[in-house]
Order: C-alpha cells, then structure tokens, then sequence
C-alpha cells in the first residue's frame, strides 16, 4: 500500500460522482442480463405459480413450508450486517466504515426487499397480504397479535422503513453534490432529494444527531428482526425447531451471512466502479477479522445445539438430530460445517485475508454455506415430526429452484439500480477520513 | 437595510478562525457552510445538545403505549380465548409494543430533523456550490455600512480567498 496516494476533497466529488453519471455498455448489458434473468427465472414462474397454484412447488402436507421461507430467512439474514454494522460503526466512531457503509445499507435495503418479495410468494393468494397489516379486514377483523408471524410483519415492516430512512439521511448531503454537478432533469430531481441542502453548520449539527438516533435505534431493532424471525420456528413445538438458543443462533447466522455478502459487494464496487482509492486494503482486513470471529461463535452455538439435543435425551430430538447428521440432507449440513466454520479459518493468514480474490471466493461459500443452513432447518424438521407414520419428505420443485436463482437477479438488479441514483460511496464520510483541509497542518 | 458579506476560504483552521473572531466581534447572523460537519464551528455557534432528542424520546413513548394498546385493543374487539390462556397476554404485545417504540423513535426523529434543520428548503437562498466540493463558507449579516466593512476585514484577515457582498436570503 505504499503507493497510495490520498484524494484531495474535489477528487472524491469528481470519482464517485463520475462512477454514478457516467454509464457504459458493461453497466447496460449487466443491468439488461440481470432484468432478463429476474424476469424469466423469478417473476414468470410466479405469475405461472399464481395461475395454477402452489401446488407447483414441492411443499407437501407434512412439509407446508419449503424453499420460500428459507430463502426468506436468508436474505433477511443477508440484510443484516449492512445497517446493523454500519449503525455500530458509526456509533463507536470507526473511520473506516466510512468507505463501505453505504453500498452495505443498500444491500441491507434490497435484501428485505427480495425477502418480502418471497413473503408473497410463499402466501400462495398473494391478494389476501393485506390480512397481515394491522388494519381490519373486510369482515371487520384485526390481526391476532399473539402470532409470531404478526411479530415478523410488524418487525420488518419497521426494519424497512427504519433502514430506507437511514440511508436516506446519511445520503442528503450527497444528492446536494450530486444536484450542484448536474443539470435539466436530473438537477430538479435532486433538488427535491436534497431538500435544499447547503452544508450550514445547523444542517451538520442537526442531522449528525438524529442519525446518531437513528443508528441507536436501529441496533436494537436489527437484532429484534432476526430474533423474531427465529420464534417462528422456535415457538413451534416441532423437534429440531423448538430451541431456546435459536434467536442468538439466527442473529448470529444473520451478521455472519450479511458481513460475507458485504465483502463480495466491496469486491465487485471496487473492481467495476474503479473505487480502489476508497475501498482498500484495511476493509479487508477488518471485514476479514469480523467473519473469524463470527464463524467462530457460530461453530460454538451449532456445538451446542447438538449438544444440548443429545442431552435433552428426547428421543423425538435424537430422531430429529439424526436425520439431519445422516439423513439424505446430510450431505448439506456438512457443506454448511466446511463453509462455514472451517473455510473462514483460512482468513487467519494474512496472505488470505489481503488478497481480494481469496476474500471473495470464501464470501461466496460463506453464503453458499447459510443458504444450505436455512434450507436444512426448513427441510429437516418440519417433515419429520413425532410420529414415523406422519413422516414425510421435501424437495425443492422447478418452480421453487428456478425462483430462488431468480431472487439473485432481483437483487443485482435492484442494486445495479441504485448504484446509478445515489454516490456509493459517502462523499462527505470519506472527506472527514482524509487529512483535514488546513494551512497550519 | 442589511448587506450579506460572504468569505471563502481554503483550509479549514483559517475559517473556523473567521468564525471565532466575527463571533467575539458581536456579529450574531452567521451562517457556516462546510463540505464536512465540524464540531468546532457548532461550538462557536453555540450549538449544544440538539431538540432532536426531545422528538425522539416523544416518538419512542408514543410508539411504545400505542403499540400495547393497539396490541389489546384488537383482542378486546374480536375476544379469541385460546387454551385458557388470558385474553391480553403480555409477553407477546410487548414484541409488538418493542418493535413500535423503535419505528416511531425514527419517524419522529426523521420530523425532529425536518424541523430543526429548516429543510426542505427549495427556496433561493444564498449558497456557493465549491462548498459541498471543498470550500469553506461564510455569509455574515450586517445591519450597517460600518459593520459591513469590519466583516469584510476580519474575514480578509483570516485568510480569506475571496469576500464579496451578496444578495438574498441567507
């Protein structure tokens, strides 16, 4: 990193600025590819499932839930180290988030939106959402509030818009960049984003309160979300579900899965939107150090999930416990054991962890590994419960294979989006990381 | 009638000392534009603790009560007795009292914001673009010639790259 040399304050105006406006063929044949595949893979097996019913996917009467909801719970996972890390970050006063933390809420922002879109998927007659929001229904009916699935909808609904409102705040600043460098229509439009943004001392002074606010509140909240998204299984009674340690092994599972996504997002910034001067080296190696650890309290809290199965001395458990170590999913747990907890043991070496193609490479698996580790729990529990002559199986149909490489596209292209709308990297953060402007320095 | 002064300035310390001067020289009708936040300039300003806070801490109560009311409201209007249990049953409305404590915590926040930060605002106002890049803005109001001219010094003797007089709304 010796020939680094740092930006002066108009040149990260002029790079990020210049990532987002200007636009070539690369960027259009990615975001065409990316509709393309959303469209043909996601949406029209869904209108097709929406048209003929969810029977077309492979849930079953033992097995009412399958695909959708792991992919569900893994992308709201996904979601989570960006404005979790980046509200921590910020609150613990660590410069070098600032470089990396808004394309990270936008990613937190696009994977609850993906995950809600599996929500609807899921529901079969999507038409009848509107049963989930707290308002009454037709026959003059309010939601039941004792559901877990009523704690969901009221815990994501308030991450959504806690998160969109968070990335917008932190983005102000840097709309009013964007609308002083632009003209005609795009200088109107960021006008109004902006809200007559002028960098007063008032303007500094107000909003650095209220996203401090902002970030202490979404801490709690962040954790909450995958917390009660896990009491959806925890607060069933079916073997394999029903555990105490699941909310911490979800939240868990969550920042792990999220910080790895954020690795390979970084990798790909840097690489296509030429951000090598602001993504660098030491966001490596601090994300690195963060997926060591938390591989680490994961493996403990797998540990122990067997361990206090085993010791339950249930034998519903053990039979549960047993179908998923050796079972026709086993192949997967452990998969999901090499991925997850031994894989990012490599990050331990210093020439992994400052090489960005290593880096990239175990993000890939680390999310392949929590992809599987979700479907493992949908698919290994419920169609198993109690009685053997109540067994039954699950397997992912086409509709429910072709969706799930689907969502992938949804993302990219909800993110391929965004890159273009707002700086993806925070102009005025990655100011105040550099030397400050002064004569007598 | 009152004439705006406007400093521009390259680094830093020399605004700030504009700013600490003009200040200590009785001109109250400051306004600071910076491409970063800088605490010393709030400190000048006499910017303490912000009301922001105080919209929080309304929003958080506000969120909290309505979220359990909402909560045994709805089980008070359609009763659904479930094995025994209590019709209100506490452990699960206070998740649902939680998650409303934290989403009007920021909708109130985001008001707060609005209102003591004056924005939107889409109105002409007095404003160099080069300060969202990297200068350092001053616009000082001046009631009299007199005051316009010791402005005008001050803020040339700290430093100042450019000083002009401005019309409009600061």
């Amino acid at each position: 990193m010796a020939d680094y040399v740092e930006p002066t304050y108009a040149e990260v105006n002029q790079d990020v600025l210049r990532a987002m406006m200007e636009t070539g063929p690369k960027y259009w044949a990615t975001l065409g590819t990316s509709i393309a595949v959303a469209g043909i893979c996601f949406f029209i097996p869904w209108f097709y499932q929406l048209e003929v019913g969810v029977g077309v996917a492979g849930m079953n009467r033992s097995a009412v839930w399958g695909t959708y909801l792991s992919n569900f719970i893994f992308w709201i996972g996904l979601s989570h180290s960006g404005t979790l890390l980046s509200a921590v970050l910020h609150i613990t006063n660590s410069s070098w988030r600032k470089a990396i933390y808004r394309s990270a809420e936008a990613m937190t922002l696009f994977s609850l939106i993906t995950a809600a879109l599996f929500v609807m998927v899921h529901l079969g007659r999507v038409w009848f959402v509107h049963w989930t929001v707290p308002v009454p229904n037709q026959m003059g009916l309010w939601p039941n509030f004792r559901s877990p699935l009523m704690f969901d909808v009221m815990a994501i609904t308030t991450y959504l818009t806690a998160s969109s409102i968070f990335i917008y705040m932190g983005s102000v600043p840097d709309f009013a960049a964007v609308r002083d460098a632009s003209t005609g229509l795009r200088r109107k439009l960021y006008t109004i984003f902006s809200f007559g943004w002028r960098g007063t001392a008032k303007e500094w002074h107000t909003l650095g309160w209220a996203y401090t606010f902002f970030a202490v509140l979404v801490i709690p909240l962040a954790v909450s979300v995958h917390s009660i998204v896990s009491w959806d299984f925890a607060l069933s009674l079916v073997p394999g579900l029903h555990h105490t340690v699941f909310a911490p092994y979800f939240v868990t599972g969550a920042i792990f899965s999220g910080t790895a996504g954020i690795v390979t997002v970084m990798f790909l910034l840097r690489k296509y939107m030429n951000f090598e001067r602001y993504i660098r080296e030491i966001h490596l190696v601090n994300l690195g150090k963060l997926l060591v650890l938390l591989s680490l309290i994961w493996t403990y809290i797998n540990i122990m999930e067997v361990f206090t199965t085993w010791f339950s001395g249930s034998s519903y458990e053990l039979e549960a416990l047993e179908w998923r170590l050796t079972g026709f999913y086993a192949p997967m747990f452990w998969e999901m054991v090499l991925f997850c907890a031994v894989v990012p043991l490599l990050i331990l070496f210093k020439r992994i962890r400052t090489s960005w193609r290593s880096m990239l490479i175990i993000s890939i698996l680390i999310n392949i590994g929590m992809i599987s580790e979700r479907f493992i729990i949908v698919a290994t529990s419920q169609p198993r419960k109690f009685l053997p002559n109540a067994f039954g199986f699950y397997f992912p149909s086409a509709i429910e294979i072709s969706i799930t490489i689907g969502s992938f596209a949804v993302f990219t292209t909800l993110f391929l989006i965004f890159v273009k709308w707002v700086p993806a990297v925070s102009l005025y953060e990655v100011k105040e990381t550099l030397k400050p402007l002064r004569r007598s320095r | 009638m009152s004439t705006n002064v406007m400093g521009v300035f390259e680094f830093e310390d020399e605004f700030i000392g504009a700013l600490r001067r003009l200040k200590e020289s009785g001109f109250d009708e400051l306004t600071a534009m910076s491409p970063i936040p800088l605490h010393e300039a709030d400190r000048i300003l006499g910017f303490g603790k912000s009301p922001v806070r105080r919209y929080t801490l309304a929003g958080t109560i506000i969120g909290a009560a309505m979220g359990f009311a909402m909560a045994v409201a709805t089980a008070l209007t359609f009763i659904l007795p479930t094995a025994g249990r209590p019709i209100i049953t506490i452990p699960p409305y206070l998740i649902i009292s939680y998650e409303m404590t934290i989403l009007f915590g920021v909708l109130f926040t985001l008001l707060g914001f609005h209102v003591v930060s004056g924005l939107p605002a889409w109105r002409d106002r007095i404003y160099l673009p080069a300060s969202n890049v990297d200068r350092f803005t001053l616009v000082v109001e001046c009631a009299e010639a007199e005051k316009s001219m010791l402005a005008e010094n001050i803020i040339l003797e700290s430093g100042a790259e450019e000083v002009s007089r401005v019309e409009g709304d600061r």
